[in-house]
């Protein structure tokens, strides 16, 4: 009898180790995501999911190739390069802050340590304003289009290459928080993030074809033909929130920062091309 | 004669005040009844927002149903407070009812 | 004797009519009523919205992210079973993208029912 319970404790304590063996590192997270698209879309190239939907649409990729021949963005970056080169009213420039240049969308968003946050950015072009003593840009519509359209534009070919670094648990926690969010019924309409872009990826909504969560991270902002104009990553997860019927968070808010970071390491690998146009 | 419509007017006036009164006094106390419904919505829509559980919706049905209270709509306000509070109900358990990461089954780790 | 009889007859088939109007047509005109609405609520993008995710026969441009709704009756044993399943997808699977129309009032009580009798009938 004793040993029958002895036995029997043995198993619970074991069902507890799997239980908690199921943390799965950001790694072992790249591959599984990555591969899951492999064995889905057997025919699509990894790098080829930067077009997103339309890597897996043929039809829809006709009509948006048309449209990539006399870009939409094309106004926006030109816009955002003035922006860059026009001086602050203190006679200092976005040069200031980043000496290395335009070319710099393959550094975000990262791990800044002495922040203890997720970096992103478009927060990282505010900080620089307040700074200087300007007003920072809104998050989601305006000005901030026209210049991360220009930093996009030049970053293009950079490839997407987000750190968790292991030095710092807060670091791994962010991707964890990100990851939670990315796998959360959220709404009234009960849907996860995953439900659409990963579980039912490629399907059909209605009239629309559901994008690929692979590759999502590569061409922002975006035109949208829906909006008319260039939006920001996060103005596409407001949008993506209220479609399920959930309260949208704050544009580069923790939440949202989070989930950057994390949908970007599943994008490990592949170039950017942003400034990027959709439906 | 003139005593007589007097006294009749008076008595139209009183009739006429006191029921506007009891009116008056049956409006307080809907008046409390349905602000107390929209307070206990808006602590449910808050319960759900401190789990990041929050609905679309939910803040705007108690914003509407305020207003639907001035105008002394209560029926329509109580129904609508109501609603939203079942909704901070509810996101409220979808965020804790989630509280443990489940990866999907469809998604293979080796 | 004839007259008679047709009277007869007629009163018969009265009676006979009227007692089909009270003890059946008014609950399968309610039905049928019911049947009729659950489809427009079916229908609707902003209330069921079917045909974002299911295929029904002859509807126009369904999407094809779940089964196509048809022979309902052999694929849930009751109208129960069907109307849990429009209640809240996840009881029988938890990962069902399916919004649980019911649980979470997506759906008002008498659309939810509605459409659960529309949904029967495919």
């Amino acid at each position: 009898m004793k040993q029958l319970f002895r036995k029997l404790t043995l198993l619970v304590m074991t069902c507890g180790f799997i239980a908690s063996a199921q943390a799965t590192t950001p790694e072992e997270d790249l591959a599984a995501f990555q591969n899951f698209f492999k064995k889905r879309f057997p025919n699509v190239e990894t790098q080829d999911y930067i077009n997103g939907a339309y890597s897996i649409d043929p039809v829809g990729r006709e009509n948006w190739e048309a449209i990539e021949e006399f870009p939409p963005y094309e106004p926006f970056i030109d816009e955002g390069q003035a922006m860059w080169e026009t001086p602050f009213a203190n006679g200092k420039t976005y040069k200031d802050c980043f000496p290395d240049g335009p070319a710099l969308a393959g550094k975000y968003p990262h791990w800044d340590k002495d922040k203890g946050m997720v970096m992103t950015l478009p927060l990282a072009l505010n900080n620089c304003r307040k700074a200087n003593g300007e007003k920072p840009m809104k998050y989601k519509k305006g000005p901030i289009n026209s210049i991360l359209s220009y930093l996009s534009y030049e970053s293009r070919g950079q490839v997407t290459n987000v750190v968790v670094p292991s030095d710092d648990p807060k670091a791994l926690q962010a991707y964890e928080d990100g990851k939670k969010f990315y796998y959360t019924r959220r709404g009234q309409l009960n849907f996860s993030c995953a439900h659409c872009h990963l579980q039912n990826a490629g399907m059909i909504l209605r009239t629309e074809i559901l994008s690929p969560a692979l590759g999502h991270t590569t061409h922002f902002p975006v035109y949208r033909s829906k909006w008319g104009t260039v939006g920001t990553l996060h103005r596409r997860f407001t949008g993506c929130n209220k479609q399920v019927r959930a309260k949208p968070f704050k544009a580069h808010g923790e939440e949202y920062r989070n989930l950057e970071y994390f949908l970007t390491y599943m994008s490990n690998g592949l170039p950017l091309n942003g400034p990027g146009a959709r439906k | 004669m003139h005593k007589r419509k007097v006294l009749k007017f008076s008595l139209l006036a009183g009739i006429l005040c006191s029921s506007m009164t009891t009116l008056a006094l049956a409006d307080e106390v809907s008046t409390a009844k349905v602000q107390k419904l929209i307070d206990a919505a808006d602590a449910a829509r808050k319960q759900a927002a401190e789990v990041g559980g929050e609905w679309r919706d939910t803040g705007k049905m108690i914003k509407k149903a305020k207003g639907l209270l001035k105008k002394g709509d209560f029926v329509a306000a109580a129904k609508l407070a109501n609603k939203a509070a079942k909704q901070g109900h509810l996101g409220y358990e979808q965020a804790m009812s989630q509280k443990e990461l489940k990866l999907p089954s469809y998604l293979h780790y080796e | 004797m004839i007259g008679n009889t047709k009277k007869w007859i007629g009163k018969v088939g009265m009676i006979g009519v009227i007692a089909g109007q009270v003890l059946v047509s008014p609950t399968l005109l309610a039905g049928d009523a019911d049947v009729a609405e659950g489809k427009k609520i079916a229908f609707d993008r902003k209330k069921g919205n079917c045909l974002a995710c299911h295929n029904i026969s002859g509807a126009p441009s369904p999407g094809n992210i779940a089964p196509a709704l048809i022979a309902m009756k052999s694929r849930y044993p009751t109208k129960e079973a069907l109307t849990e399943q429009i209640w809240d997808a996840t009881i029988k699977n938890p990962e069902s993208s399916m919004p649980p129309f019911g649980k979470h009032g997506i759906l008002s009580e008498s659309d939810f029912k509605k459409v659960v009798e529309y949904v029967w009938t495919l």
